[in-house]
């Protein structure tokens, strides 16, 4: 038998949720923005599951990086 | 520990990088400056503390363009034994070049945790994020106690309706107990009076 192949949504079909709201800067200090696309471990989400573009996702890094800096964010839960 | 001194003495002083754009003296751009420190200070102290900081940012002729106190808020992992800080973020509008002289006294400083000076972008307007963030706590725990209440309501439904089909199959089996009694006892009459019919002489077939 066959294995049936895994249905996902097309990645590609998937809307940058920051140029929807047209974000110019990802603030460190603006947790609830960030939250959601951390994963339960305190990694940040592959661009390939999220569907932010390249540009955000390049900001989300570093305002990630100075939040678990600054001690509001984990580094790993 | 001997050879500490001579290795700092090795290293260059500024170990922020060097501007290579052409700024003249009289150049200005606003600054963000983050700090974090213990809650466990008294009232006194923090101010001390506050006051100290702004000091040593404002002798290189910065001007304060805004001041934002977060109050205590939890800590994501543990700092120099602290679960919880106090967070400050202030806005100075000052020479970038005198960002160099600050840095490394802001890191002698006893209580502070954490610091971090961030060049906002263009156009960046000065939001306070405090309120937001506590607004988003509530909200969540809002969500969680509504799930909590839908949950506790669905149960509640759940068991009535269990109860109430008891009482139902309960009643059910009465009514066939009193159904199959009844007959019985309306034959054993019969019976009876059939044969008081039958053993009365005066009948007369």
């Amino acid at each position: 038998m066959a294995k049936k192949p895994q249905r996902r949504s097309d990645p590609r079909g998937k809307q940058c949720p920051f140029c929807d709201k047209q974000v110019a800067y990802i603030d460190y200090k603006d947790y609830p923005a960030i939250k959601p696309f951390i994963d339960y471990f305190g990694n940040i989400m592959k661009r390939y599951y999220t569907g932010i573009c390249l540009k955000h996702q390049k900001m989300l890094k570093n305002s990630t990086e100075r939040a678990r800096f600054m001690g509001m964010m984990a580094y790993r839960k | 520990m001997i050879l500490l001194p001579i290795l700092l003495q090795d290293l260059p002083t500024n170990l922020m990088p060097e501007l290579t754009e052409d700024i003249t003296e009289e150049d200005t751009r606003v600054y963000e400056f983050c700090f974090l420190y213990p809650c466990t200070l008294s009232q006194k102290e923090e101010s001390e503390f506050l006051k100290e900081i702004e000091k040593i940012i404002e002798e290189t002729g910065a001007k304060q363009v805004s001041k934002d106190l977060w109050g205590k808020r939890g800590l994501a992992y543990r700092i120099k034994g602290h679960d919880e800080g106090n967070y400050v973020v202030y806005h100075y509008e000052m020479k970038p070049r005198a960002i160099i002289d600050i840095d490394t006294p802001l890191r002698i400083t006893p209580n502070v945790l954490r610091h971090i000076v961030v060049k906002p972008p263009k156009g960046y307007e000065v939001t306070n994020f405090s309120e937001g963030f506590v607004q988003w706590l509530k909200d969540r725990e809002n969500a969680v106690d509504e799930k909590k209440k839908e949950k506790e309501e669905k149960l509640a439904k759940r068991v009535a309706e269990k109860a109430k089909r008891q009482v139902k199959r309960v009643a059910a089996k009465k009514e066939e107990e009193v159904a199959a009694d009844k007959p019985k006892t309306d034959k054993k009459q019969i019976s009876d009076e059939l044969d008081k019919l039958i053993s009365d002489d005066d009948l007369d077939l």
